[in-house]
């Protein structure tokens, strides 16, 4: 389980992280989105040890991260701009990594080999962006850990390495119940691998809930009311509405089975509920953090 | 190859091998490359020594004892200094970056691991170098029957001793700092700020104060590492000459070998504990966030910011000054303005460098105002001189010892034994600093000093008189001062020109001159040229005693040492003989912060009958060598010799004493 409480970050007078609280379930796959500058990478930095809070807990497995070289050896991080030394070929990673790493598995390795065909003793530094990114994935599954913190980690990978590696993750959480924390802007992947979903905002996380709770708490209706009703009544509690033609789409807060029963009031011709995409849930959550999409006309 | 699942070493481990190791073998070229041009010394030295090259002038272990010592005093603090800086730019380069920072950070090391393992790697490449070139030298050494294990200790413990330090001292540097391109610049300036602004300070000091001195005071050199070292820790060697049946020179031979104040390298490496620590320290609390900053300790920011807009004010400020005026003593308004505007540009640059932006200027100017109230106060206190300093004399109690330079000549006293002597140089500096505005009054109207043609005579002439005095506590007070000295004044006996005249000319500042007065210089040497001849000769330490023993008969009998303040242009050394005395002093006993050698230039005339005798006793002339200038160039002298022929028994600027060499040892 990894648990932040409260966390506070200042950089210079600036607050990145103001009391973020994040709580991943063992053994789950939670998705950590959010816009840009929300405080994503910030957060992940003090899960893996590189930044101090100035306030607040980080603890995975109910340890605290901070100096705490015994749990960094169970947890494998791939930041979003992995570093490598700069005439390494992944074998000499590979030596470092096992040096450094208990869990180690040669034999992993040598396994993986096989899925991610790149040639071992090629300077990483030669390797296309991509390719930099499957090495940094091949080490550190290999590494065995038992919490993987991963920060935009499908990012410049092809659509078929990306479900292998996604395929690998998957196959890690259910064999080892491996906990795997995700910061990634790519909603529709996320939804295909996550059970847990936290939308963090400046600084802060907004809501955070297991993705059937997420879409259970939010429902898209498509409505058409009787002739002479041109407009969504006032007293319904509706996040965003559009219109297409007589069709109103309403984002509601709420299950189906209650935004049908408060639109039964007003006799509608046509009610069907839709479910929305965590994209959709995204949007319309930050939407009210004042973060919806703007019709700007350049 | 084992694929078995390796165990973590220590959760608490202070080491980590695979870092050591990949540090090690990341870095390969920088200690390679070191280490190559290393092997270059002790690989020369094995093809000279086949090829019997008699210019190495290693015979005899003692004398590869000398070129460890030699190495180690010479050569060692420089390499440290710049390979410790590369060595610790290379392990500690992981902090700069913040992907760097990030992985280093993740693994499964805890700080204190980082630190030790980063510490001994980049200890080590600075290390390897060392440890081949010298044991390729203990091997060539023995090989040739030359080894010589003392020699050999002390140098490998110098080396140890200068590599931790250095080494340490970067590694302060790498951690105070977050920038690769600053690291360096901070090192150096760690390294050699005290001397800078030593020179700076004093310079600018000696600007506004009347007397003081512009010269390196040296007074916290310690803090300049590198400067103390080399200044300090020096190679003592003592020679005995060897000689032939008919006791002709041969050659010297080294017989004893050792290094003075070696204590001091000692010093340093437990310093280098210190500094160890506390970069430690400043690791434990570092935020990986700073990587890329210029100064990434938060608390060290204000000093950066504040001590570069100073120094800038210092050097900057000096330097528009001096474009602008080149008179003596700084005006105080002008030099604050300067400085303004210097410090500004470097109070600016620095929060530039700080902020990583060019947008600094709303937030800052409160600190700029700072700046600004401290020029105009430093400047108005020198101004003002309101410590007094331009009216300090010591007293003879407050004092150990008395160094009075004058005419290019060095006198030194010690209390208890010529006190009336040195009361009145006490005296005449003190004239001196009581008519400061006579004299700058005088500078003023007189910028330039006279000049005369040769059938005419100046009737003034300027003194540059200096007074060390060297306290109780070790302290020097210096003070040099340019003064003019008018016919009219001389005279007086009121007046700093007739004291000092009346000094100069005593029997006993004549004595002290070929220190004949019991100071601890001695006679080593010297040269004599004889211009009819046009032959030299150089002088053995018994002709150079012999030759001293006659002078001082003559300067007893006032035969010579009279001095001659307005024969500047020396006209009447056309009566002195067409030859070049010089002779060398040598301190018995070497005493820090006083001269340890002088050389005196002595015009012999032909009333010097003591002298004259000497020179022909010792075989150094003959009489047909024996004609004055005026006679051997006589179109040279003779308008000056009708002009003004020279009185039997007055004035004449007879000798020289050259440059004042301090702390030169062996």
């Amino acid at each position: 389980m990894i648990e932040v409480n409260g966390l506070v970050k200042r950089f210079d007078g600036f607050t990145a992280l103001d009391g973020t609280s994040v709580t991943v379930p063992a053994g789950s796959v939670y998705g950590l989105v959010g816009p840009n500058g929300a405080g994503k990478s910030t957060l992940i930095r003090h899960l893996t040890g590189i930044y101090r809070q100035d306030a607040g807990a980080v603890r995975i497995g109910g340890e605290d991260v901070w100096e705490n070289a015994g749990l960094k050896a169970r947890v494998g991080v791939i930041p979003d701009d992995w570093y490598y030394f700069s005439q390494s070929t992944i074998r000499d990673m590979c030596r470092f990594y096992r040096g450094l790493y208990p869990g180690f598995s040669m034999e992993r390795y040598e396994r993986l080999k096989e899925v991610f065909a790149i040639d071992e003793r090629r300077a990483i530094r030669r390797l296309s962006k991509g390719m930099q990114k499957q090495a940094a994935f091949w080490l550190v599954l290999s590494c065995m850990p038992d919490y993987l913190v991963l920060d935009e980690p499908v990012d410049g990978l092809d659509p078929v390495m990306r479900r292998q590696v996604w395929s690998l993750v998957m196959g890690d959480v259910s064999q080892r119940g491996t906990t795997v924390l995700v910061s990634s802007h790519n909603l529709r992947e996320l939804e295909d691998v996550c059970d847990h979903v936290g939308i963090m905002d400046r600084g802060r996380v907004l809501l955070e809930r297991s993705l059937a709770q997420l879409q259970d708490n939010m429902v898209k209706l498509q409505v058409v009311f009787q002739d002479g009703v041109t407009e969504v009544p006032e007293d319904l509690p509706v996040l965003h509405v559009s219109k297409t033609g007589r069709i109103h789409t309403l984002i509601m807060r709420m299950n189906a089975e209650e935004a049908t029963a408060k639109l039964a009031a007003y006799s509608p011709l046509l009610v069907d509920a839709v479910p929305l995409t965590l994209e959709e849930i995204f949007i319309y959550e930050l939407g009210g953090a004042d973060y919806a999409v703007k019709d700007i006309v350049l | 190859m084992s694929w078995e699942v390796r165990t973590m070493r220590s959760k608490t481990s202070y080491f980590n091998r695979t870092l050591f190791l990949k540090n090690l073998t990341r870095f390969w070229p920088l200690w390679g490359g070191a280490t190559f041009i290393g092997i270059l010394l002790p690989l020369a030295m094995l093809t000279r020594l086949l090829r019997q090259d008699s210019h190495l002038g290693v015979e005899t272990a003692l004398d590869m004892t000398e070129v460890y010592y030699s190495t180690l005093c010479a050569a060692v603090p420089f390499v440290c200094l710049l390979y410790g800086a590369l060595c610790a730019l290379a392990v500690w380069s992981y902090l700069y970056s913040a992907r760097s920072v990030g992985l280093m950070h993740t693994l499964p090391v805890r700080r204190e691991g980082l630190f030790v393992t980063n510490f001994l790697s980049g200890l080590t490449m600075l290390l390897i170098p060392f440890a081949v070139t010298g044991a390729l030298c203990v091997l060539i050494s023995a090989a040739f029957g030359l080894f010589e294990p003392v020699g050999l200790l002390v140098t490998i413990l110098g080396v140890l001793g200068e590599s931790f330090f250095y080494f340490s001292s970067a590694t302060l540097a790498a951690f105070i700092t977050g920038n690769v391109f600053a690291m360096p610049a901070l090192y150096l300036l760690l390294h050699f700020l005290e001397a800078v602004l030593d020179l700076l300070l004093s310079s600018f000091a000696a600007g506004f104060i009347f007397g003081l001195s512009s010269q390196y005071t040296g007074v916290l050199e310690f803090l300049s590492p590198t400067v103390y070292l080399v200044r300090n820790v020096m190679p003592s060697l003592e020679y005995r000459e060897v000689t032939n049946y008919a006791g002709e020179h041969i050659r010297n031979e080294l017989v004893s070998a050792r290094v003075e104040n070696v204590w001091i390298i000692a010093v340093y490496a437990l310093a280098g504990v210190v500094l160890l620590a506390f970069a430690f320290t400043l690791y434990r609390r570092r935020q990986s966030e700073r990587a890329g900053e210029v100064v990434a300790v938060g608390w060290m920011r204000p000093f950066f910011r504040f001590g570069l807009a100073g120094l800038a004010a210092l050097l900057g400020g000096q330097l528009i000054y001096s474009l602008f005026w080149d008179d003596g003593y700084c005006k105080a308004v002008p030099m604050a303005v300067c400085m303004l505007v210097a410090g500004t540009i470097g109070y600016y640059a620095a929060s530039m460098l700080l902020a990583r932006t060019l947008r600094v200027f709303q937030k800052s100017w409160k600190g700029l105002a700072l700046v600004a109230a401290g020029i105009v106060i430093v400047c108005g206190c020198l101004r003002l001189d309101v410590f007094r300093v331009a009216d300090r004399v010591p007293e003879i109690s407050q004092v150990r010892a008395v160094e009075f330079y004058v005419d290019n000549n060095t006198y030194t006293f010690y209390p208890g034994e010529e006190d009336a002597l040195l009361e009145r140089v006490r005296a005449v500096h003190a004239a001196i600093a009581a008519d400061r505005d006579y004299i700058q009054a005088f500078d003023g109207d007189n910028p330039t000093n006279p000049t005369a043609l040769a059938d005419q005579e100046v009737s003034w002439t300027r003194a540059y008189p200096s007074f060390t005095y060297i306290t109780n506590g070790g302290q020097r007070v210096c003070r040099t001062y340019r003064v003019p000295l008018t016919r009219e004044r001389l005279g007086q006996s009121d007046t700093y020109d007739g004291l000092l005249n009346d000094l100069l000319n005593s029997q006993e500042m004549r004595l002290k001159r070929l220190h004949a007065s019991g100071d601890s210089l001695r006679p080593t040497g010297g040269s004599i040229y004889l211009n009819r001849r046009s032959e030299g000769h150089d002088l053995s330490d018994r002709e150079a005693a012999a030759i001293l023993e006659a002078v001082t008969r003559d300067a007893l009998a006032g035969r010579w040492g009279q001095v001659d303040w307005l024969d500047s242009q020396g006209r009447r050394s056309g009566g002195t003989y067409a030859m070049d005395l010089n002779l060398e002093f040598r301190a018995e006993v070497q005493q820090r912060d006083l001269v340890s050698r002088d050389w005196i230039d002595i015009r012999v005339r032909p009333e010097m009958t003591a002298t004259t005798a000497c020179l022909l006793e010792l075989g150094l002339v003959t009489n047909e060598d024996l004609v004055t200038r005026a006679e051997l160039y006589p179109e040279e002298y003779r308008s000056s010799a009708a002009a003004d022929p020279a009185p039997a028994e007055t004035v004449y600027p007879e000798t020289t004493f050259e440059t004042v060499v301090v702390g030169v040892a062996g």
